[in-house]
């Protein structure tokens, strides 16, 4: 940027200079201003992780043996209930879709004891404040024998695996 | 000392300067000397640091217990008093989940007055958030957010926020299970705001669980960040009283008539008029010289408002030290992520909360209070009227009154539903 330093420093007050400092100065405010929300979008990108120290979402749970016909039997630290009736499996979630509970296992399906919503054997709400039925995830039979379940996909309720 | 003696030359030499050093020395701490009279008093509170917050002199009408209560300053000197254990417990105190619960119970058997400190910032938490509350439930009932004061109530209404917020985040420390289960729930609430929710929950937990990460986090917010705001806030909102006149009072609080003074034609009209002289203030906001012209009203706020604001110190910190020592904080287990307790509750001032989320967690925990929030800051822009200012449930303010002890009863009823009559797996059960 050429600027003549001896012409613009100098105090003029004619219609041309003052206009000119008129833009500086907005220039420099929007310079300022630009900063200052780039700083504030910079320090959103800064604290959202990119990688978060979480469990894996697909994991392995053990071989079907492991899980007689006509059990249902939660896996706690995973959040999961693996529900097997003879020869078919699935594996549902038992975090509250209301506010992320963790649901018991009840004579009728699911209870929450954070705000009382309750499930059927399927998941499907039967009362209190939850939005949605607790969700079905993707199992699959690994080349292995063992079954893998995968968090990030869920499927149709009441679609089991057949072994 | 009159200004017709010769001035004294000052003594050189080293050993003069040593003879009066702890004169010098004490002399260019404290510019005036002890004060005697109200004169003095009134030149060391202007010069003063720590006393130049107050004014020279205050209006009576803000001395009355009865119309503040005194719930600003209680609120003030709890905020004073959770700073200052807040710091002590940081020196113990680690944000890790496979630390942070044994740390609780170090404090409750190892260190030194560790329990009473754990106590006393507990009670004062949860003190303040009811005395924040109840200032601003007087502030509103005494219209005292009308014009010039719209700008300090919302201020204050940010600050009440920030409370919360401050309490919502100092509970998931302690790493219990009440913590954890909680701050899950709570985050989960953001989740269900409109376009930003997941966000806000994802940058709160700094992942997809509450874990490690958003202990940190929240261990940050609460003894950084959010601190430090409402530091600032609080200098804003006392600034602020002092540039809105002090605080509010009824239009004729200001003029009793018979006191007016009127000058006599004859001597108005034999000298020059007075000269006036504009200070700062004067020149920004007309002349403030009233001295004369209208009734004074006012008292020195040395002694007055110093011996009001001590005895508000003593009782507020007397009161959490006798209820620190008769009760202990709770504990409750270390966390267990595979069971929430049942029923797993909130503390009593999140309970209206929780109980509204059964119903709808949009609504109850969206929703509503956001259209209660929102509604607390256009208060002062929507209610324009001047009248019933500086009175307790003055008439003219029915309407106004009424909307807002609604609001504060509605609440009341779901934290007492939620208190008592709530059983295992939030049933509704009675409580005997």
């Amino acid at each position: 940027m050429a600027v003549n330093l001896k012409r613009s420093s100098r105090a003029g007050t004619s219609p041309e200079s003052m206009q000119r400092r008129r833009m500086l100065g907005w220039l420099t405010g929007l310079g300022l201003f630009g900063s200052g929300i780039l700083s504030a979008i910079s320090n959103f990108v800064f604290i959202k992780p990119r990688a978060t120290y979480g469990q894996p979402q697909r994991f392995s749970i053990g071989k079907p043996e492991d899980f007689p016909p006509g059990s249902r039997a939660t896996l706690g630290v995973r959040s999961l209930c693996v529900v097997r009736e003879g020869n078919r499996i699935a594996a549902l979630s038992t975090t509250c879709t209301h506010l992320g509970c963790i649901v018991g296992v009840s004579d009728t399906g699911f209870a929450c004891p954070c705000h009382g919503s309750r499930f059927d054997q399927d998941g499907t709400v039967t009362g209190g404040p939850a939005p949605r039925p607790l969700p079905w995830y993707k199992l699959t039979l690994a080349p292995n024998g063992e079954l893998e379940v995968d968090k990030d996909t869920e499927i149709t309720p009441g679609s089991y695996l057949s072994l | 000392m009159s200004p017709a003696t010769e001035p004294i030359p000052p003594k050189s030499g080293l050993l003069n300067a040593l003879k009066e050093f702890p004169k010098n020395v004490w002399n260019s701490v404290f510019r005036n000397p002890i004060p005697s009279n109200d004169l003095e008093k009134s030149a060391t509170s202007f010069t003063n640091f720590f006393l130049h917050i107050h004014p020279v002199k205050v209006h009576k009408h803000s001395l009355k217990p009865s119309y503040t209560l005194g719930l600003g300053l209680i609120s003030f000197f709890l905020f004073v008093i959770l700073i200052l254990t807040g710091i002590l417990l940081m020196f113990y105190y680690v944000p890790s989940t496979t630390q942070a619960y044994d740390r609780m119970l170090d404090l409750r058997g190892t260190v030194a007055f560790g329990m009473i400190l754990r106590n006393m910032h507990r009670w004062s938490a949860h003190g303040m958030v009811a005395v924040v509350f109840l200032h601003l439930a007087r502030v509103f009932f005494t219209g005292a957010y009308k014009k010039p004061r719209e700008f300090n109530w919302v201020i204050g209404v940010v600050l009440f926020l920030l409370t919360l917020f401050m309490s919502f985040t100092g509970y998931l420390l302690p790493w219990d299970q009440l913590a954890f289960w909680a701050i899950t729930v709570g985050t989960a609430i953001a989740g269900y705001a409109p376009v930003v929710g997941k966000d806000i929950q994802f940058l709160l937990m700094g992942g997809t669980s509450v874990g490690q990460e958003a202990l940190l986090r929240f261990y940050v917010l609460h003894v950084a960040v959010l601190p430090a705001i409402l530091s600032l806030g609080i200098a804003i909102h006392f600034w602020r009283i002092r540039k809105d006149g002090g605080l509010s009072r009824t239009a004729d609080a200001d003029a009793t008539p018979a006191l007016e003074f009127t000058e006599p034609a004859s001597v108005k009209s034999a000298g020059p008029e007075p000269r006036k002289t504009y200070g700062l203030q004067g020149l920004v906001r007309g002349p403030i010289t009233k001295a004369g012209q209208v009734p004074d009203n006012t008292v020195f706020a040395w002694p007055d408002l110093l011996r009001a604001e001590l005895f508000t110190f003593v009782i507020t910190l007397s009161a959490i030290l006798v209820l620190s020592l008769l009760f202990n904080a709770p504990l409750e287990e270390p966390v267990n992520i595979l069971h929430p307790p049942n029923p797993a509750k909130a503390p009593w001032y999140f309970l209206g909360l929780q109980e509204m989320v059964s119903y709808s967690a949009f609504w109850g925990g969206i929703g509503i209070p956001t259209i209660f929030v929102i509604l607390l800051f256009i208060t002062p822009y929507i209610d324009r009227a001047q009248t019933g200012v500086g009175k307790w449930f003055a008439k003219e303010r029915l309407l106004a009154n009424t909307i807002f002890l609604t609001f504060v009863l509605a609440n009341l009823v779901f934290v007492i539903i939620g208190t008592f009559f709530r059983g295992p797996n939030w049933a509704f059960v009675m409580p005997w």
